[in-house]
């Protein structure tokens, strides 16, 4: 029959492979980088239709790749229709900001200054959703694509209102306006026929999120029970003792407060996004993500490793590295009916994702 | 005949069908089934892991054919060529696209670094010459003010250049009290001098300095090296009277060495048409460079000094000239007391 048994079961028999390896991509890796070089950086939209067209065609789904239909040209028309956007932004920041202090017109100044801070940020969430419907209007499977019919306007509203009301709550409701961010894109979002659904809430997100506070608080008042300790010390013994035991404090606060806050974010992270997967769908097929924050630290860590030992030649690895590692810890789980599966009806955007690429946010 | 697998574009169910090349067509057909496309309809899409050619028709986005890898021979003749890199680089091929890529690159970078030299001397003075007024205004009562010593170093100006300080271009020329031995020439044609460059050299080594500054400021290597420190942005800026920088770093700009080669030399030159003695300068130049470096570092970092710098000032000396004193004895005096606050 057509209905294809989707089930993660030993690794091999995985609804999702990823079966690219690190030699094959090598010769478009470096043919990449130098034409990127040798063109002023304008090839790196090929470069990165070329990329896609690799890691997508290596990707495997059920019975069949992943194809990946974006071209670099339509990538670098959507760079310049951004360009024009945000020409204004620049002139401001560049001429008129500046000018305009020197005028002693600091209220004018900082009043335009907040409207286009606003501004960036609606166009940012705008950014991020035109991203993923791009990506998806130009991802094939079984010759069928998807997409969304929405445009992205709404989206980038909504992400300014959770944005702002998480920012005067010192992002402390941050995991909210996430979760419902998540559930707003991804509602939008269909695949042939079939529509996403999400459902993700902050439930058992939260606690994570908490500790991004409270690490480097527990941390400060540690510190600052061992300094009163430490003095105490020092008025019973002579010499250099204290202080060398001081500075060493010191030392590891700056540690636990720099590393504890990245390593904390990205423990949420890690949960966020394993939440995220399994509570979204695509008909009758189910998700599942399983990457743990060490996982993720092991990723970005060999990635900063790999661009420092092949003295930056690495960077041209991340995105490879990055796709296999979403890939090997993605879990599709039920079936799919390709003959009821049509062809995607959504309008196929015309122009790439510059605003994501400017604005240097991810699809996902 | 090859098997292959048939996607329409319609649905995602897969067809089995057999392949058979007829003239330039493909001809696909299945049991009760038979269609043909025409070669200029089919384009080649990387993709299946390597292991497999897959088709796609240019009229209808999401038709494949996934072909078994061995298919390749028998359709090359219907096919294109495979998109590798993009079509423009494919178009030329990868290395000559990187070989013009190259040169064109080099050439960009070159530009870059040329085109200052090139858009000083047309833009016009006085956009120049708020801003250069603004970093004398901000200096305030550090700037000196005794009227005789203003003279003095006026007409010691125009002993190495006459003319220069007339006309509405002319050149403005400051003493500053700040201990430090520092000159330079700043946007708009004004010129900066620091009390030591004043009280701690002669009126020779002075006009040489300042025959230096002038060919800075004659050459416009101050916009030159304004456009080359704070970009192209620095031409608006200039026009709005608003650099953007404080007078700190205007006057530590640095020059490019061949800016500096070239000041040099109309320095020499000043120097010989108005009958000065250029061994002063030559002598300031070695002493500054030996000096305790807090004292003349900032001379030193806009004006690199190096051994052949003094000896080039040396070697013009010529032992059959009559040499003129640069400044009376009366002027000499009134500019060493330019800072001389009023009781």
């Amino acid at each position: 029959m057509d209905a294809f048994a989707a089930a993660p079961a030993a690794e091999g028999d995985r609804a999702i492979r990823f079966t690219g390896s690190w030699r094959e991509y090598l010769p478009i890796a470096a043919t990449n980088a130098l034409l990127i070089i040798c063109t002023l950086g304008i090839y790196r939209f090929w470069a990165a239709a070329r990329q896609r067209r690799y890691l997508w065609s290596r990707t495997e789904f059920i019975d069949d790749s992943l194809e990946w239909t974006g071209t670099g040209k339509e990538m670098f028309f959507g760079f310049l229709i951004v360009v024009c956007v945000l020409a204004p932004f620049f002139l401001f920041f560049q001429f008129l900001f500046p000018a305009l202090i020197a005028r002693g017109k600091a209220d004018a100044a900082f009043g335009i200054f907040t409207l286009f801070y606003i501004a960036l940020i609606y166009l940012g969430g705008f950014a991020r959703f035109r991203a993923l419907r791009y990506r998806l209007s130009r991802t094939y499977w079984h010759g069928i694509r998807g997409g969304s019919d929405d445009p992205g306007w709404n989206y980038g509203g909504e992400y300014l209102g959770r944005i702002a009301l998480s920012a005067m709550t010192m992002f402390i409701v941050f995991p909210w306006a996430a979760t419902r961010l998540w559930n707003s894109r991804w509602n939008a979002m269909s695949f042939g026929p079939l529509q996403f659904k999400a459902s993700l809430d902050a439930e058992g997100l939260k606690l994570r999120w908490a500790l991004i506070y409270l690490v480097p608080m527990g941390a400060a008042a540690l510190s600052a029970i061992l300094f009163i300790g430490i003095l105490g010390l020092g008025n019973h013994q002579v010499g250099s003792g204290p202080m060398a035991g001081l500075g060493v404090m010191f030392l590891v606060v700056i540690l636990l407060f720099y590393i504890g806050i990245p390593l904390m974010t990205l423990n949420w992270y890690a949960a966020y996004y394993r939440k995220a997967a399994s509570v979204t769908s695509l008909g009758e097929l189910e998700f599942g993500f399983d990457a743990t924050t060490l996982q993720w630290l092991g990723l970005f860590l060999g990635n900063l490793a790999l661009a420092v030992v092949t003295l930056g030649f690495g960077l041209t690895y991340w995105g490879y590295r990055n796709w296999a590692f979403m890939v090997r810890h993605l879990h599709v789980y039920g079936h799919v009916d390709v003959s009821q599966m049509t062809q995607s009806t959504t309008h196929a955007p015309r122009e790439a994702e510059g605003f994501a690429d400017a604005f240097d946010v991810g699809a996902i | 005949m090859i098997e292959a697998r048939l996607y329409d574009g319609v649905t995602a169910h897969p067809h089995d069908v057999r392949v058979n090349v007829v003239g330039d067509a493909l001809q696909l057909t299945q049991d009760d089934w038979a269609d043909s496309v025409g070669a200029a309809l089919l384009k080649r899409i990387d993709g299946g892991g390597g292991s497999t050619l897959r088709l796609g028709r240019t009229d209808l986005p999401g038709w494949r054919l996934v072909l078994p890898v061995g298919a390749d021979d028998e359709l090359k003749p219907l096919l294109g060529r495979e998109d590798k890199y993009g079509r423009w680089i494919d178009r030329i091929g990868l290395v000559p696209a990187l070989i013009t890529g190259g040169i064109i690159t080099a050439s960009v970078v070159a530009i870059g670094y040329l085109a200052p030299h090139w858009i000083a001397p047309h833009v016009p003075m006085s956009w120049e010459r708020n801003v250069g007024g603004a970093i004398v205004g901000d200096f305030g009562d550090l700037r000196c003010r005794d009227a005789k010593g203003q003279q003095a170093l006026e007409a010691l100006v125009e002993r190495v250049a006459p003319g220069a300080t007339k006309g509405p271009t002319g050149i403005k020329v400051a003493a500053l009290d700040v201990r430090m031995f520092n000159a330079a020439a700043l946007p708009g044609g004004y010129i900066v001098v620091f009390k030591p460059a004043i009280t701690e050299t002669n009126s020779e080594a002075l006009a040489g300095v300042l025959a230096h500054e002038v060919a800075h400021v004659r050459r416009r290597h101050v916009t030159e090296s304004l456009i080359r420190e704070l970009g192209i942005g620095a031409l608006i800026r200039l026009f709005a009277g608003n650099v953007g920088a404080n007078a700190d770093q205007i006057v530590s700009l640095s020059y490019t060495s061949s800016n500096e080669a070239q000041a040099d030399s109309d320095a020499i030159e000043m120097l010989e048409r108005a009958n000065i003695d250029p061994r002063p300068t030559a002598q300031l130049f070695q002493r500054l460079s030996k000096e305790a470096p807090e004292f003349s570092a900032a001379f030193l970092r806009s004006h690199p000094l190096s051994a052949s710098r003094a000896l080039n000032f040396a070697k013009s000396f010529d032992p059959q000239a009559r040499y003129q004193p640069a400044l009376s004895r009366d002027q000499g005096d009134a500019l060493f007391d330019i800072c001389r606050k009023l009781q």
